[in-house]
């Protein structure tokens, strides 16, 4: 086991150097930089120049990024080009805890719902539950995100009247109920958009398991249906479950863009957007390096409970 | 309010509240800048009412200005894009985002009035000498900063010198690249000496970016101003919260509390704005502007402003540079379906020139250039083009910057000019495009407070953003020299022939000037209606207050 988790963890920060470099050079193949941006219509060739200079874009690219990844492993986060005084670390600070708290709270709510109800669809393959369960599960699937997003603020702020449209004011001092009021409808979308998923895959993974030889001799030798689906196939459909739900959470904590704009708050899926936008690379890269941590993080929760939950990999020849 | 039906009006019984929403803005605003009973009533019964309803709305509208305000509650008000590179430092602040939070905040030497004229803030006097190349500065003596030390001359000094040097950051640098020196004469005065002479430079100070800090001030993570809100909160990009300055030299804010934060997507801050969750709204889109109208307790802010999109033609270069193609192409721009179709009426037909009515200097005495597209095809033919095509870089810089483009292709197609769009993304626009040297590209430019500077910042020969790359001498010479005349009729006919000049000669499309147009509810009173920027210039800060 442990060697795996050596080897895993290896890899993760492997893959993590090479994007940084990939998100590095894509930065700058962008036209203009962040000087450029900042002073916009205004900039003349001495402002363009001093703050180039200030912010040290006139350095050559590599320096420029050996300098960041110097500072970066060092857990020195720099300083943000588009402002030029405000700390990366600040800017992350103001905004991880909406990110965390929606994230964490969808994974709550979102996760054991839709698997519970892939798990009873896959028991039940055919019924009318099944049937209804399916359609609605390939609907929401094919429904964009920000198509839900505006349904969904059309029926309850604008129909039923309550709530609010956007995301307002301080989460300071919320406890959990008040928390998930604050944040209920880019919860619910993103409940309805990761639910979609999970649900066809569990039910999926399941019945999958459910026609394979050994559980037909489950069911010859007369064991309840239940008990065939809950103990003997489920414990077998874990790992392909785990990877849909570890993918689904790392696209809540770092897809979420669209929900971040339509409902105005602020996380950092739009910090990244934004720093794509003022070309500010040090952001850039101090958020694509989050981001990509907690992908491989994800995915090594999900190799390693796939394997922990199979026998054959536990034990490898 | 109910949108109510426009049958024919009884006398006597006629209601300032049957006006439309922008309607009573237009009238409010007439007030506010001067119009007496008589202006209203000639306005209104050549609009088709009678004597008695244009006295009755003259008074409807003066008690909605004279309001008194009430202190207390919460403003929350919703701008557009914002993000990490909001800042409080006035030299660097861009957006109107950063705009309003300065003016929560700081105070300035002068303030701008909704006529584009001003009046002393924290000078008390300004004094110039005759020929515009001193100004001296009698600094008010009992203003206090939000951290208790009192304001001198070092803090405006400071201020001032922050915009001079080559090396300076400052975005407002160009309105005072004339000025050569900034002198402490002792506590409360200041000289500023002056290079050439320069009798706008006050009009100036009156903008966003020379709001006033204190001596040595670099860290701008929160902000000490001696404006009429402490900062409670600023984080970039999230939210800025502002609580009353008790010690406020002209008292403290209105609101209890008030925040400020970006909404970037125009449906979302639609939607917020509908549903009551922020009390205004920054650029409301022209679609939305009836629904607003029609929405209980909602209100349009609009304001006619000098600000345009317009297509450049680079003068230096083939083949924008052949006067014959440029002519034909304003002939064939239909400017009233701009403005009819895709502002929605908010905005104003362009002439190709850049003042319009908005700016004290402008000519009324130019005639509308029209869609005419027969000379169009006689300057077209002359011009040997033939079916060549006519690339033209647009991005949504502005409203109507990509349509006036298609607008201009629907026409010019029908006399055989072939142009071609071609759209780019906003995204690094103004550094990959703009003044890059394509022939045809779209731009925008904010009103500035007075028509000389607007014509110098783009027209002029040596300016850095001489978009078309139009020179001419006589054009130049005109602008610097009109900066020192006094006489009022001979300044007149100076502004009427620079304006021509540029209509005639230069090497813009202008098809239309857009208006600023937000949305802000019922019950906030205290607007301004500068028209330099969003939210009545970013200047309703100090008046702003919410009724019950």
């Amino acid at each position: 086991m442990f060697p795996i988790l050596i080897k895993k963890i290896g890899a993760g920060l492997l893959t993590t150097l090479g994007v940084s470099i990939v998100i590095f050079v894509g930065t700058n193949l962008l036209p203009g930089d962040a000087a450029q941006i900042r002073l916009g219509q205004a900039s003349t060739e001495d402002s363009l120049r001093a703050l180039r200079e200030e912010l040290g874009l006139n350095l050559p690219l590599y320096q420029q990024y050996f300098r960041w990844l110097f500072n970066f492993v060092q857990g020195d986060f720099g300083t943000s080009l588009a402002s030029g005084n405000v700390t990366i670390a600040q800017l992350i600070s103001d905004r991880y805890e909406n990110t965390l708290i929606v994230s964490s709270l969808t994974a709550m709510i979102g996760v054991p719902i839709s698997v519970g109800l892939g798990i009873i669809a896959a028991m039940f393959p055919g019924t009318l539950y099944d049937r209804i369960l399916t359609l609605g599960s390939v609907t929401l699937v094919a429904a964009p995100e920000f198509f839900t997003a505006t349904l969904m603020v059309l029926f309850v702020v604008f129909f039923l009247g309550i709530g609010n449209a956007v995301v307002v004011g301080s989460i300071e001092d919320k406890n959990l109920v008040e928390l998930i009021t604050h944040f209920i409808l880019p919860i619910t979308t993103l409940c309805l958009v990761i639910a979609a998923q999970l649900i066809r895959m569990t039910r999926a993974a399941v019945l999958n398991v459910m026609s394979s030889p050994y559980i037909e001799m489950a069911i010859l030798k007369g064991i309840p249906r239940r008990r065939v689906v809950m103990r003997h196939a489920l414990l077998n459909a874990i790992g392909p479950i785990v990877n849909v739900v570890a993918i689904n959470l790392a696209y809540v904590v770092t897809g979420v863009i669209v929900i971040e704009v339509y409902f105005g708050y602020s996380g950092l899926a739009t910090l990244i957007v934004q720093g794509v936008q003022t070309r500010d690379y040090i952001l850039i890269q101090t958020l694509g390096m989050i981001f990509c941590a907690t992908y491989v993080i994800l995915m090594m929760i999900a190799d390693l409970s796939s394997i922990l939950s199979n026998p054959r990999l536990r034990h490898p020849k | 309010m109910s949108r109510t039906n426009k049958g024919p009006k009884i006398l006597g019984e006629f209601d300032f509240s049957n006006l439309r929403l922008h309607e009573q803005q237009k009238v409010i605003n007439a007030v506010r800048k001067g119009a007496t009973r008589r202006d209203i009533m000639t306005w209104m019964m050549a609009a088709g009412a009678s004597a008695t309803t244009g006295g009755a709305i003259f008074s409807s509208a003066s008690a909605a200005w004279a309001n008194t305000p009430k202190r207390g509650g919460r403003l929350v008000c919703a701008g557009d894009q914002h993000g990490p590179a909001d800042t409080l430092d006035p030299i660097l602040c861009t957006a109107s985002v950063d705009y309003w939070r300065g003016r929560m905040f700081y105070g300035k030497l002068v303030r701008l009035k909704d006529d584009l004229s001003w009046e002393p803030e924290l000078a008390e006097e300004v004094l110039v000498n005759a020929d515009a190349t001193k100004w001296t500065f009698k600094i008010r003596k009992d203003v206090e900063f939000h951290n208790g030390k009192t304001l001198n001359a070092d803090d405006v000094v400071y201020t001032l010198k922050r915009h001079l040097g080559a090396d300076t950051k400052s975005i407002g640098k160009s309105q005072m690249d004339m000025v050569s020196e900034v002198k402490k004469i002792n506590e409360h005065e200041v000289e500023v000496n002056l290079a050439t002479p320069n009798a706008d430079l006050v009009n100036s100070l009156g903008t966003f970016h020379f709001n006033v800090i204190q001596d040595g001030v670099t860290d701008f993570s929160t902000a000490i101003g001696t404006g009429p809100y402490r900062c409670k909160e600023f984080k970039p990009g999230v939210r800025t919260v502002g609580t009353p300055f008790e010690n406020c030299w002209h008292g403290p804010g209105y609101m209890d509390e008030m925040e400020h934060f970006g909404i970037g997507d125009p449906v979302s801050r639609l939607n917020a704005f509908l549903a009551g969750d922020v009390d205004m709204m920054t650029n409301l889109p022209g679609k939305a502007v009836k629904q607003v109208e029609a929405a209980a307790g909602k209100d349009v802010w609009s304001i006619e402003s000098g600000r345009y999109t317009s297509i450049v033609c680079h003068q230096g270069v083939s083949p924008s540079n052949n006067r014959d193609l440029v002519r034909a192409m304003q002939l064939c721009m239909d400017r009233t379906r701009i403005v009819k179709g895709e502002l929605k009426g908010l905005g104003s037909v362009g002439n190709d020139q850049p003042i319009n009515k908005a700016y004290f200097d402008y000519s009324p005495d130019i005639p509308q250039r029209p869609l005419d597209l027969d000379k169009a095809k006689y300057h077209f033919e002359k011009s040997g083009i033939g079916s060549t095509a006519i690339p033209i870089i647009a991005a949504e810089v502005s409203q109507a910057a990509t349509f006036q483009c298609l607008a201009l292709q629907r026409e010019a197609k029908k006399i055989g000019m072939n142009i071609d769009v071609q759209k780019v993304t906003t995204d690094g626009y103004w550094g990959a495009v703009w003044m890059q040297g394509s022939p045809f590209n779209v731009t925008t430019w904010n009103m500035r407070p007075t028509a000389n500077i607007m014509m110098t910042l783009a027209y002029k020969g040596d300016s850095n953003w001489n978009e078309t790359f139009w020179q001419s001498d006589k054009f130049d010479k005109g602008l610097v020299d009109v900066r020192g005349v006094t006489d009022a009729a001979k300044r007149k006919q100076m502004y009427h022939d620079l304006q021509m000049d540029i209509h005639e000669n230069g090497g813009s499309i202008t098809p239309a000037h857009l208006n600023y147009t937000d949305g802000v509810a019922s019950n906030v009173k205290g607007l301004t209606h500068v028209p330099l920027n969003n939210w009545g210039g970013a200047e309703a800060p100090p008046f702003i207050w919410k009724d019950a």
